[in-house]
């Protein structure tokens, strides 16, 4: 930005060397908007802005209007029976997509949905009964989870030992409801694999 | 000639061309066929160097908006209501079985035709610029990627529509690959469900970028990729003409300029074309380019209709969340990343990182990330433009069709011997059968 003090003076510059016409009319603001430092820019900055803050603005609406507020979706912790619906060993509650385990008085359970891509995992019965040692810990497998999708396998303590999982499946965490004395699963809060609920 | 001109005049065109001047005019003065040349090179119109498959795949996209028109009014996206509509479109709707047959089949055929599109413009080098000014072949590859890549979208928020065990499990296992995304990953998976899980948010969502926005984006580019092939100089194998030219003890080639001469001052808008000897190389577009226009439009029209009576549209049990069919397989187009996914999950230092993640979101990154680095750090010269396998290529089309081959083996593999919880199984191996619930 030129200095605006040159004024009507056009025989001198800050270099010394004399300015021609049209210069000196430019250091008068006459000839090029540029040299101006006008309202003309700033309004037009203005209006540049606005329009960008409004555009910006309505993208924001539009975009955060398709995030839902309110899910109507099944609620995440839910009900699933009183104790004594439970035999031994595991149960599918199969519009939930989690496997209930009772072993005699304790209880938990284990997400259905694979941890590579969340497909629904079929429970199997082992042919022959095997021992594995898992964590440190020898279980008898008695079932193991197939995932269909990829090929994932877990054994029934929901540790993965084959196929493209990358971890064990979810535990979810198990209450007794007070009210009337059933199981509620809540998925939204994961427990460690050896979470167990005795009663 | 005529001054006065119905608007049946407009629209229509002469095809036998009385006059080199009438069979100009038929072009330039025609709406819908202003976008073409008015004189092309005999070169660009052969059948075996471009197999037509650019023209192809629009018009398949033509059908696939001719038919889906229809398919909208007859299609509920409600997940109450879908699969019962797509049972009533089988069933008892009149030829609801043959739109809907058609719009899949034509869906199908877009893929396969938009990715051998893709192969034919990597092995003829018609993605480098030539020695015409102006050139930005590049670029237009670059917008043929986005447009394979809507193409695959397109085909992906389809097959969720019909609400079936196919569109439930398919979408289940792409939106959680969207999920293994790090950072991002979760609340991207939310944002396209619409949810936690997939509900009427999510179908209502896939409906209207499968009928709108994508569309409309391959609209856009496909304009844009167009008016691309006309200020790139046509075809790349027009470029090699024009070379062999310079060549000979000819003139040196002009460039046409066609500016809005008095309107503006300096370089407008215009299009340039090499100049090759005309009467040696080129033929009017009227009526040698609308012809065969006309006959692959045919033909592309009565292949998929064909098609179409041959195989019927499947379509699954309804879609049931506690069940996932064993198999569960992608369309064939996925299947080589169903594959991808299944064998990349690595454990390296106690961290096991997901197949997803590899499988799903960085091999094809990658493979789209160095597809179009590709294309400009490609250095061969201008000899090997617009020219099939060219040999200063040679080593580039190797990896290419490595590349392509891979993908294809993995998509055979996912095909034909994967089996139930995804075993291996050869053609010939018989698959247990399975309890239909665990």
């Amino acid at each position: 930005m030129r200095s605006k003090k040159s004024g009507l003076d056009n025989t001198a510059t800050p270099t010394g060397k004399p300015l021609t016409p049209d210069e000196s009319l430019k250091e008068q603001g006459i000839l090029s908007e540029r040299a101006q430092p006008s309202r003309r820019k700033f309004l037009a900055r203005l209006g540049i802005g606005a329009t960008l803050l409004a555009i910006g603005g309505q993208t924001y609406a539009f975009i955060r209007s398709l995030v839902p507020n309110v899910l109507y979706e099944d609620p995440q912790r839910f009900k699933v029976g009183t104790i004594d619906q439970f035999g031994e060993g595991a149960k599918f509650i199969e519009d939930k997509r989690v496997f209930v385990f009772r072993q005699k008085n304790t209880f938990h359970c284990i997400s259905a949905a694979c941890t590579h891509l969340g497909c629904t995992v079929k429970m199997q019965r082992v042919n022959q009964p095997k021992k594995v040692v898992v964590r440190g810990r020898e279980i008898d497998d008695q079932v193991e989870f197939a995932c269909p999708c990829h090929g994932s396998k877990y054994y029934s303590d929901g540790t993965n030992y084959t196929g493209p999982a990358p971890r064990p499946l979810a535990h979810y965490k198990l209450e007794l409801a007070p009210e009337d004395g059933q199981l509620v699963v809540d998925t939204a809060e994961t427990v460690d694999q050896d979470f167990r609920l005795t009663v | 000639m005529a001054t006065k001109r119905s608007t049946w005049d407009k629209i229509k065109w002469t095809w036998q061309p009385e006059t080199k001047r009438e069979a100009g005019d038929s072009i330039v003065r025609n709406f819908l066929l202003h976008w073409f040349p008015s004189k092309v090179t005999r070169q660009s119109l052969s059948w075996n160097y471009s197999f037509w498959l650019g023209t192809i795949s629009a018009v398949l996209f033509l059908i696939l908006i001719l038919t889906g028109i229809p398919l909208m009014f007859l299609y509920v996206p409600s997940v109450e209501r879908a699969y019962l509509s797509v049972k009533d479109l089988e069933f008892t709707v009149s030829y609801g079985w043959f739109l809907r047959g058609l719009h899949r089949i034509s869906a199908h055929l877009m893929v396969a035709v938009v990715f051998l599109h893709l192969v034919r413009v990597f092995l003829t080098g018609a993605y480098k610029n030539g020695t015409a000014v102006n050139q930005n072949r590049p670029l237009n590859w670059v917008i043929g990627l986005l447009l394979l890549l809507l193409t695959l979208l397109l085909s992906f928020t389809g097959y969720l529509l019909p609400w079936d065990q196919l569109a439930y499990w398919a979408i289940t296992v792409g939106t959680n690959i969207a999920s293994s995304a790090p950072v991002v990953g979760e609340s991207m998976r939310f944002f396209l469900l619409g949810g936690r899980t997939i509900d009427q948010n999510t179908l209502i969502r896939f409906y209207v970028l499968h009928c709108f926005f994508l569309p409309l984006g391959v609209l856009l580019l496909f304009s844009y990729h167009m008016w691309r092939v006309r200020k790139d100089g046509g075809l790349a194998c027009v470029d090699q003409l024009s070379l062999e030219q310079k060549k000979g003890p000819v003139e040196p080639i002009k460039s046409k300029t066609y500016s809005l001469l008095g309107i503006t001052s300096g370089r407008t808008v215009h299009v340039e074309t090499l100049i090759v000897d005309e009467d040696q190389h080129t033929v009017t577009a009227s009526p040698n380019l609308t012809r065969r226009l006309m006959a692959v439009t045919l033909g592309t029209v009565a292949v998929a209709a064909l098609l179409t009576t041959l195989f019927r549209a499947p379509l699954e049990e309804a879609a049931n969340p506690s069940v996932t069919p064993n198999p569960a397989k992608a369309p064939w187009y996925f299947l080589w990343l169903q594959e991808l996914v299944t064998d990349t999950t690595f454990t390296i230092g106690g961290i096991t990182i997901n197949g997803a993640l590899i499988g799903g979101i960085i091999v094809p990154g990658l493979l789209v990330v160095a597809a179009i680095a590709w294309v400009y750090l490609d250095k061969s010269p201008p000899a090997a433009v617009g020219v099939w396998f060219a040999k200063e290529r040679r080593k580039q089309n190797i990896v290419f069709l490595t590349v392509v081959a891979a993908i294809l083996i993995f998509t055979i593999i996912g095909t034909y011997l994967r089996g139930p919880y995804w075993n291996f199984y050869w053609p010939w191996q018989s698959w247990p059968t399975m309890p239909r619930q665990f």
